[in-house]
């Protein structure tokens, strides 16, 4: 399997593993698609009364001509044959003109002509005007995007996600995914926002449908039914539509993963009646992010970078405030879902809001933030922290200033609710800022961009803070401040064919593996984040881990890194400079060649040299099931041949 | 009544019964086919066409297919005269004619199956 042709083979012939799962299970009704072709019914339907006017001119006008009695030049009465007047007519009508042809009229015939001529030029008007008008026709237009959306979509044939609503959000994610070479399909509900769609520089082409995303119709032209549809993510800003495209998605297409957003956990536990959608409420995210970053500021910093997507500067890392009391203004559902964060971290919370709410346990002081007064009774001297979460970024920003004027070292966490208001936050200078469509933005991409950058991600936590800052060093040591990309390897005999016998020997250590194929004393530019064994991960392993078969491996590292460990993996000369530092012909008959008489595959050979203290021979192989473990020894200690 | 109905059966029916005038009689001797009866035959044959566009039921996709066979021969009837006429230095022979006549002979034929057609639709009307 060393041979890179043979691999090709492999994966092209040999995956068993995915089609059968993408199997279609029902067809998806295109309502839609009926609704467009009967548009277009209707557009040709309203061209008939252009085109008859035009035929009934054109006729009339030839048979007149034909029947006028005409000269030749002789002086001889001559009347037009069809043809001649057909042809004079075209190009009188079409206002080409080229004289009279084939004589010269005569003055009756120049009557009719000019008749003929003003008759023409209006039933061309007449039906250029209307096909024109057709052209412009927004129902047309819309048909016409329909129909081109649809071949689009039906024409995939590579993995794609379906994602209904582009705003923010979708944008956002639209971005990360398609630096990672994903594929997605769009729909949502404003037309402007499928015609940016267009101007974005993405790498591939994203078909994008202008049409409401709740409607099952919009869904299966967008490629709910189509079999290379592999998620679909509900990311409108209105939670019935999220809901309908979830509940859409689960009846149609169980077998599909969904992610949708919502921020209200009524919605949340109605999606989670159809199936198992992956609900992304971003001010509960908020909440856990914010209550990690108090407790594991080093956490909290390395889960942003990763969440960021490839290219993304390192966050600065955040100081958290001391234990002590908080304030938090607007009670909504992002201030309830954080005054529980808050106080699960064993904060003391002053909720201020000015409809008092009946919140039990909770000290409430009624009235606005910034209204005289109202701070100071809610302590804000001596809170440590405020939070502005009102759904309005005015009253945010004037609640900020309020806060900093009584105590200007108060940590401030924000929600901003609004893209516009972005630059004005940041001039604020808050401490830790919610925007909820980045934070479901980089929840998803976290979810989807690999599966173990998502465990990952779910492990870190509980690692500890020092833990997250060594690695953060590490990262950014190799890779430099910038997030390197990330991406997954399996040591499969589909992926990693060359490495398989080495693998078994059960003495692959990670290090051996990670290193360059130009010079092995040189580490590839490349972070081992994740090793995952069967069910088992170790987080961010040390080079002495011992890799096994089927293992998979989620790195961080420069292209180049990935490249090179890929050609380590596949070519056999490559594996064996780079665990062994031998250097071995790449074809088979040069490796005959080079060892005339020997039967030993070189290999094992050249790790026995390598690693004299370990495994004197490994315990698999032919040598090894005949017992001939002292010939095999004589044999490598002196290569006599004899 | 509905006006649309007799306007569409006015033009099916002129469009076959043009054709018709214009096919019957020795089908070499150019004498017995006038040559403005094909013209109108094809005036009229293209108005029925048009009539037929952007009708969705099955029967009216027939309909269009069978005007747009119509209007493919008589066409080339048209052609194939034009060309014995005006380009052919032999001009038009009794060969020349048979073969107009024979191209709008195919027309007719698509017409009559497009009266059928017509026929067809108003029996089932009427039996609903």
């Amino acid at each position: 399997m060393g041979n890179p042709l043979l691999v090709f083979w492999m994966r092209l012939f040999g995956g068993e593993e995915e089609p059968s799962s993408r199997r279609l299970r029902r067809r998806i009704p295109f309502a839609s698609a009926a609704q467009a072709s009967a548009t277009i019914f209707l557009i040709l339907r309203r061209m008939r009364a252009p085109l008859i006017v035009l035929i009934t001119i054109f006729a009339i006008s030839v048979l007149g001509l034909t029947l006028i009695p005409g000269k030749d030049p002789g002086g001889q009465p001559a009347r037009m044959g069809f043809f001649d007047a057909f042809y004079f007519m075209s190009y009188t009508a079409t206002t080409i003109g080229f004289g009279e042809l084939p004589n010269t009229f005569t003055y009756p015939q120049r009557l009719w002509v000019t008749i003929t001529i003003y008759l023409t030029v209006i039933g061309w008007a007449y039906a250029i005007g209307s096909l024109l008008g057709l052209l412009q026709d927004r129902a047309f237009r819309h048909a016409l995007a329909l129909q081109h959306f649809t071949r689009k979509v039906a024409r995939l044939r590579e993995p794609f996600l379906l994602i209904a609503g582009y705003g923010q959000t979708g944008e956002l994610l639209g971005r990360s995914l398609d630096a990672l070479g994903r594929r997605f399909v769009v729909i949502d509900r404003a037309a402007e926002r499928i015609d940016a769609l267009e101007l974005d520089p993405y790498h591939a082409d994203v078909p994008g449908l202008a049409g409401d995303a709740g409607n099952s119709g919009h869904l299966g032209v967008a490629g709910l039914g189509h079999p290379y549809c592999e998620g679909v993510l509900a990311l409108t800003d209105d939670d019935e539509v999220n809901l309908a495209v979830a509940m859409a998605a689960a009846l149609l297409r169980p077998e599909l993963p969904v992610i949708a957003r919502t921020i209200s956990p009524a919605i949340a536990d109605r999606m989670r009646a159809f199936g198992t959608p992956s609900v992304v409420n971003p001010f509960d995210c908020f909440g856990d992010h914010l209550s990690i970053a108090l407790r594991a500021p080093a956490t909290y910093q390395l889960m942003m970078w990763l969440e960021d997507g490839p290219g993304a500067e390192l966050p600065p890392r955040g100081r958290p405030p001391a234990a002590g009391g908080w304030v938090m203004c607007g009670y909504g559902r992002f201030g309830r879902e954080l005054t529980a964060d808050l106080r699960a971290e064993g904060l003391e919370v002053c909720v201020i809001e000015p409809r008092s709410p009946a919140t039990g346990d909770i000290s409430v002081v009624a009235g606005d933030g910034f209204e005289p007064g109202v701070m100071a009774r809610a302590g804000i001297e001596h809170a440590v922290g405020f939070v502005a979460g009102t759904d309005n970024d005015t009253t945010n920003l004037s609640l900020i200033a309020a806060a900093r004027r009584v105590n200007p070292k108060v940590f401030v966490a924000a929600r901003q609710n609004k893209p516009a208001t972005a630059p004005l936050f940041a001039a604020m200078g808050v401490d830790s800022l919610l925007v909820p469509t980045e934070v479901i933005a980089h929840e998803v991409y976290a979810q989807l961009s690999t599966p173990l950058l998502w465990r990952f991600l779910q492990e870190l936590p509980a690692r500890g803070d020092e833990w997250a800052a060594r690695l953060i060093d590490r990262l950014t040591d190799q890779c430099g401040r910038h997030l390197p990309a990330l991406w997954k390897v399996r040591l499969t005999a589909v992926e990693a064919p060359a490495l398989q016998s080495w693998l078994t020997a059960g003495d692959a250590r990670l290090g051996d593996l990670l290193r360059s194929p130009e010079d092995r004393e040189l580490r590839l530019e490349a972070v081992p984040l994740l090793v995952l064994h069967g069910d088992n991960c170790v987080l961010a392993p040390e080079d002495d881990l011992v890799l096994a078969p089927g293992d998979e491996i989620l790195l961080a590292g420069r292209s180049t890194a990935r490249r090179d460990l890929e050609t380590t993996m596949v070519i056999d000369a490559t594996r064996e400079y780079v665990l062994s530092g031998r250097h071995v012909p790449a074809s088979w008959i040069w490796r005959k060649l080079a060892r005339p008489g020997s039967r030993e595959e070189p290999r094992l050979a050249a790790q026995e040299v390598s690693r004299p203290g370990h495994h004197p021979w490994p315990r698999r192989g032919p040598h090894a099931a005949g017992g001939g473990r002292p010939r095999g020894r004589r044999r490598a200690g002196g290569p006599s041949g004899g | 009544m509905n006006l649309e109905k007799v306007i569409f059966g006015f033009f099916v029916l002129l469009a076959a019964t043009l054709n018709f005038g214009f096919f019957i009689g020795d089908i070499a001797e150019s004498l017995l086919h006038n040559v403005y009866e094909l013209f109108a035959a094809i005036v009229v044959s293209l108005i029925a066409t048009v009539l037929k566009f952007g009708d969705r039921t099955q029967i009216g996709a027939v309909h269009l297919a069978t005007s747009l066979v119509a209007d493919l021969q008589l066409i080339a009837a048209a052609l194939v005269w034009g060309y014995a006429s005006y380009v052919s230095s032999a001009g038009l022979t009794p060969h020349a004619t048979a073969s107009v006549v024979s191209l709008s002979g195919g027309a007719l034929f698509a017409n009559v199956v497009s009266v059928v057609l017509l026929v067809v639709e108003t029996v089932s009307f009427h039996r609903r």
